[in-house]
């Protein structure tokens, strides 16, 4: 195990799989079916949304029922936009920056409360977005919904609409996944996570818990606003169905299942969003609800971390299955070399090990 | 420069209780100052207004002249207060050295925009960052666990962590909450030693709670002694351990007489 993850740390290593990766995305939208083209592609839309609850809930761990919301208003401004011939680029821009900044004021107010409060207010939004949505019918077509075939193949491109499509959600949703992997990596990653487990600490470090909780929030309805745009992309259609309270429910879920504070989990996460239903509807359609249900709980219970942690569970089963337990060493990437084992037995010099019990002696002042 | 702090006339209540009753000492520039008492004696307490996580209900605290009583810890942190805490709160599914790390964010610069982007000038800080981090942990005897997973890690360790997290933030003024609770004989001596250190490389102020008047002897220049939220005494530490007052409110009144 440890020397696969060794390999795989190595520089050239890493650009040669990044550098494979990124052909392959560049060759997908051309090799396979309008119905798989257009699978992928949703499976890009929702893969977005979750990212987006990702970073404040996974990362930040502070409970978001709402992120449909978001992605709702950005399909809608993106819609309202194409409708009336605005250009692309400020169709996008207003896409994610419309729910960005409702995202902001929001998280300014919901932040002050503690805890559940949060998950309160952020149950509010898809509750009063739907009837918002069929009351401003000028602006979004009210229960008809809004279409827009904005997002269908330029001529000069020679592409089919789904292989276009897929190409808009490859760029635009790959550029956000690798902004979103920078940011919760290093300086704002850290101080996300100790927001997460300890703000007391948190504090104490020079972060202060509101402020991170506010810019977790509201870059997670930025990332929404994208997922809004993309949809109107790839489905052209919105209505205020987009946007009801169950399908921000199933974008938990599938956050949880494909793993939390991960950015692959994200990504799993966006497929069990969307072929999972399709999947149990083959089954047996009366019981589509009731298989993923069963599904949700069976992955709990044997993948606590998410689908993402599979392959390490699977390397721990088998290191423990071993007689001499295997190398228990875990390793992570960096440019230093590993201690190794002299560094094991160091550890005595150092200090030693404690005689006691943690609990046992511990005295409160 | 170590920072100078001033505390007059501190006053804390919670509810009908008081907790801090007109507390007030002064510690100068690269002082080590010694906060001790009996247990319920209102040190931590204290150490939580000046760290900002609890408001006084009225007095004066002042670091270097400057009044921040009211002041948000996080605001106080990035003015160079730095402590730890009485149970070490690490990241533990972290590692080692990310937990390090954290003491460094009032270093980094870069908003979200610039570090989503990942700027080169950012990654070449997050890059030096790492090597400090790294050769402290060394100076601290821990830089073989720098990649081992905190959890991995004994109690007494942890604390090690900890106090390496506060000094990678280079502060002027650094509160250890018990710092040798808990810890074996051998352990408290080189925490002894290591405290000493980082007075005389880095010059830092250093207010230090702690139960083990051993250490206290050793280590402090000052110290104060609290009892029942009031100052009891305040010099030298030998001093205190053979002060009457302070004997009284550590074993009882009957116990000092037999003492006696």
């Amino acid at each position: 195990m440890s020397s696969i993850t060794g390999f795989l740390s190595r520089a050239w290593v890493r650009w040669a799989i990044t550098a494979v990766v990124a052909v392959a995305l560049l060759v997908v939208p051309l090799l396979f079916s309008e119905y798989t083209n257009q699978n992928l592609a949703r499976i890009g839309v929702f893969a977005v949304a979750v990212l987006g609850l990702n970073v404040v809930m996974g990362y930040t761990g502070q409970v978001s029922l709402g992120q449909i919301f978001f992605v709702g208003v950005g399909a809608y401004v993106t819609g309202y936009g194409a409708t009336h011939d605005w250009n692309i680029v400020v169709v996008f821009l207003a896409s994610v920056l419309v729910p960005g900044v409702i995202g902001l004021v929001v998280a300014l107010a919901a932040a002050r409360l503690g805890g559940l409060a949060i998950a309160m207010v952020t149950i509010a939004l898809p509750i009063i977005g739907v009837p918002l949505a069929k009351r401003l019918s000028d602006f979004t077509g009210g229960s008809q919904g809004l279409s827009s075939a904005f997002s269908n193949a330029p001529d000069w491109t020679g592409l089919y609409n789904d292989q276009w499509q897929l190409y808009l959600v490859i760029v635009i949703g790959g550029a956000t996944y690798l902004l979103t992997r920078n940011l919760v990596r290093g300086k704002y990653g850290r101080a996300f996570a100790i927001v997460k487990s300890n703000e007391a600490v948190a504090a104490s470090m020079g972060i202060s818990p509101y402020r991170y909780k506010v810019l977790a929030f509201t870059v997670a309805s930025l990332i929404g606003g994208v997922s809004g745009f993309l949809y109107m992309a790839v489905i052209q259609f919105t209505s205020p169905e987009t946007m009801t309270f169950s399908h921000s429910i199933t974008l938990l879920a599938s956050m949880v299942i494909g793993g939390a504070a991960s950015i692959i989990g994200s990504l799993l996460g966006g497929a069990y969003y969307v072929l999972v239903p399709q999947w149990s509807n083959d089954i047996n359609p009366n019981l589509t609800e009731l298989l993923q249900g069963a599904l949700l709980l069976l992955t709990l219970f044997l993948l606590p971390g998410g689908l993402v942690t599979l392959p390490r569970e699977i390397a721990r089963r088998l290191r423990r299955s071993r007689p001499d337990g295997g190398p228990e060493r875990r390793q992570t990437p960096s440019a230093e070399p590993a201690p190794g084992r002299e560094a094991v037995e160091e550890t005595p010099t150092v200090g030693g090990i404690p005689t006691q019990r943690p609990t046992e002696r511990q005295e409160q002042a | 420069m170590g920072a100078q702090l001033r505390l007059t006339d501190l006053n804390l209540r919670f509810g009908g209780i008081k907790v801090l009753n007109d507390v007030g000492f002064e510690v100068e520039p690269g002082q080590i100052f010694g906060l001790v008492g009996p247990n319920g004696a209102g040190k931590t307490s204290l150490f939580n207004c000046i760290s900002g996580h609890y408001r006084p209900s009225s007095g004066s605290i002042t670091i270097d002249g400057e009044e921040v009583l009211g002041t948000a810890p996080a605001t106080l942190a990035r003015h160079g207060l730095a402590r730890t805490f009485q149970h070490p709160a690490l990241q533990l599914q972290a590692t080692v050295l990310e937990n390090v790390l954290l003491g460094a964010h009032t270093r980094l610069s870069g908003g979200p925009v610039e570090w989503a982007l990942r700027l080169p000038r950012l990654a070449r800080s997050e890059r030096e960052l790492r090597i400090e981090a790294l050769t402290l942990l060394e100076r601290n005897g821990l830089g073989w666990a720098a990649h081992r997973r905190a959890d991995e890690l004994s109690h007494g360790l942890h604390k090690g962590v900890e106090l390496c997290r506060a000094l990678l933030s280079r502060p002027k003024l650094l509160l250890l909450d018990e710092p040798a609770a808990g810890l074996p004989h051998s352990e408290v001596e080189q925490l002894i030693e290591t405290v000493r250190r980082i007075r005389h490389d880095d010059d830092i102020t250093v207010v230090v709670v702690e139960h083990h008047m051993g250490l206290i002897a050793a280590l402090t220049d000052r110290v104060v002694v609290l009892d029942h939220g009031a100052k009891l005494m305040e010099g030298a530490a030998a001093e205190a351990q053979s002060d009457p007052r302070v004997i009284e409110a550590y074993i009882g009144k009957d116990a000092a007489d037999d003492v006696a």
